[in-house]
């Protein structure tokens, strides 16, 4: 069930231009290497993390994140799978794939299923923060091996 | 005090930095380079010297288990953990045989990387239980470490054969290959035309499926089965 007081009091502690941000992969050895990046960033906060598509679905539902960075291979529901049930149940949610797929047609079909951002993996550390800014001002931001597009 | 030095090898960095923020959080213990491809793993190796080195084994250019290879030919001291997406026997076997002294799962390095960097410190090893079955079921039934049986009958490469594969089933020409070896690209076709023969290959695409099948690269598929790719309500 959807804590209404938690949010608000979250929301009220950092302010109202927090971007909450859920983690998604199930290597948390990658989860850590997102993390040292993104908590660099004085506006946004990490509120969880999830390892496979079902957890990220249900701690979506639970913490109402701005932004979910999602991986595409993970156990149990894979994150195409999950990015639809999330489009469904929260329309408001940003979502943004970083994957080891270097290829335009799992790109596309990331966006297919309804993603605002994705990102290669090996250029993360170089593309995220401006992806993640991207998405959560609701813009697209693509960027396969040395092409972006934002 | 002095401090247990580590060198990482592995392509993303945002596994390198995932890795450093775990290990740097154990006292004594640096970080004292990175590499983002085997060939760099051993430059850096020769040059900064560190106490154990922790190697992927699906990077670009060269691989972990030839990097590991490599490392050891130039001195055998050098302290090894593989980092690894599968523990399949084939993938055990090979790091065994490169001389590993750890062999961690990715998935679990956030559980297991300590460990196995406290027990390359203490001169130990440290295997995932997977590997501990194997060598020990292979020492029951064989009489020996690890059971060779059901490892596939293929014809022995050299290192540089190897490496070349590697290098050509990424894509690259003989030409490109020849440069980033420092060889003539007439070396190259000469080893690449031995290579052919020696797995009676008659196209790239052999190559490829041979490079994948004996982990000199790795591919990475979604978990489920692809979905129809038409569009779909955003």
């Amino acid at each position: 069930m959807f804590d209404r007081r938690v949010i608000f009091c979250a929301r009220g502690i950092k302010g109202d231009m927090t971007t909450r941000i859920l983690l998604v992969d199930d290597h948390p050895i990658v989860r850590q290497g997102l993390k040292t990046i993104l908590e660099g960033h004085i506006d946004w906060e990490i509120v969880g993390e999830a390892s496979d598509g079902v957890e990220a679905v249900e701690k979506a539902v639970r913490l109402h994140p701005d932004v979910i960075v999602l991986d595409v291979t993970m156990p149990a529901m894979n994150g195409l799978e999950a990015c639809r049930v999330l489009r469904r149940q929260l329309p408001g949610l940003e979502i943004l794939f970083v994957t080891q797929h270097d290829s335009p047609q799992m790109m596309r079909e990331a966006l297919d299923a309804g993603a605002r951002g994705y990102v290669v993996k090996s250029n993360a550390a170089r593309d995220l923060l401006e992806a993640v800014e991207a998405v959560s001002q609701h813009r697209a931001f693509t960027a396969l091996h040395g092409k972006s597009f934002a | 005090m002095v401090k247990l030095r580590i060198l990482l090898a592995d392509d993303h960095e945002i596994v390198r930095r995932g890795l450093r923020a775990l290990l740097e959080k154990h006292e004594g213990w640096e970080v004292c380079g990175e590499a983002s491809d085997g060939r760099e793993a051993i430059e850096k190796a020769l040059q900064l010297r560190p106490d154990v080195i922790i190697v992927d084994i699906g990077m670009p250019s060269l691989n972990g288990l030839d990097t590991t290879r490599q490392l050891l030919q130039h001195d055998p001291q050098f302290k090894i953990i593989v980092l690894t997406i599968t523990d399949s026997d084939q993938v055990i076997r090979e790091a065994l045989d490169a001389g590993a002294r750890g062999f961690v799962l990715k998935s679990d390095a956030a559980r297991d990387l300590v460990s196995a960097v406290e027990a390359l410190q203490n001169r130990r090893m440290f295997f995932t239980p997977r590997v501990n079955d194997l060598v020990l079921a292979g020492f029951l039934e064989k009489g020996q470490t690890v059971s060779r049986d059901e490892a596939p009958k293929l014809p022995t490469l050299t290192a540089r054969e190897r490496e070349i594969t590697q290098l050509l089933a990424e894509g690259n020409s003989s030409k490109e290959v020849a440069c980033l070896l420092n060889l003539s690209t007439k070396t190259v076709e000469t080893h690449r035309s031995n290579i052919m023969r020696k797995l009676s290959f008659h196209s790239i695409r052999d190559l490829v499926v041979y490079a994948i099948k004996n982990n000199l690269i790795q591919i990475d598929i979604p978990s489920s089965p692809k979905t129809p790719t038409g569009p779909t309500a955003a």
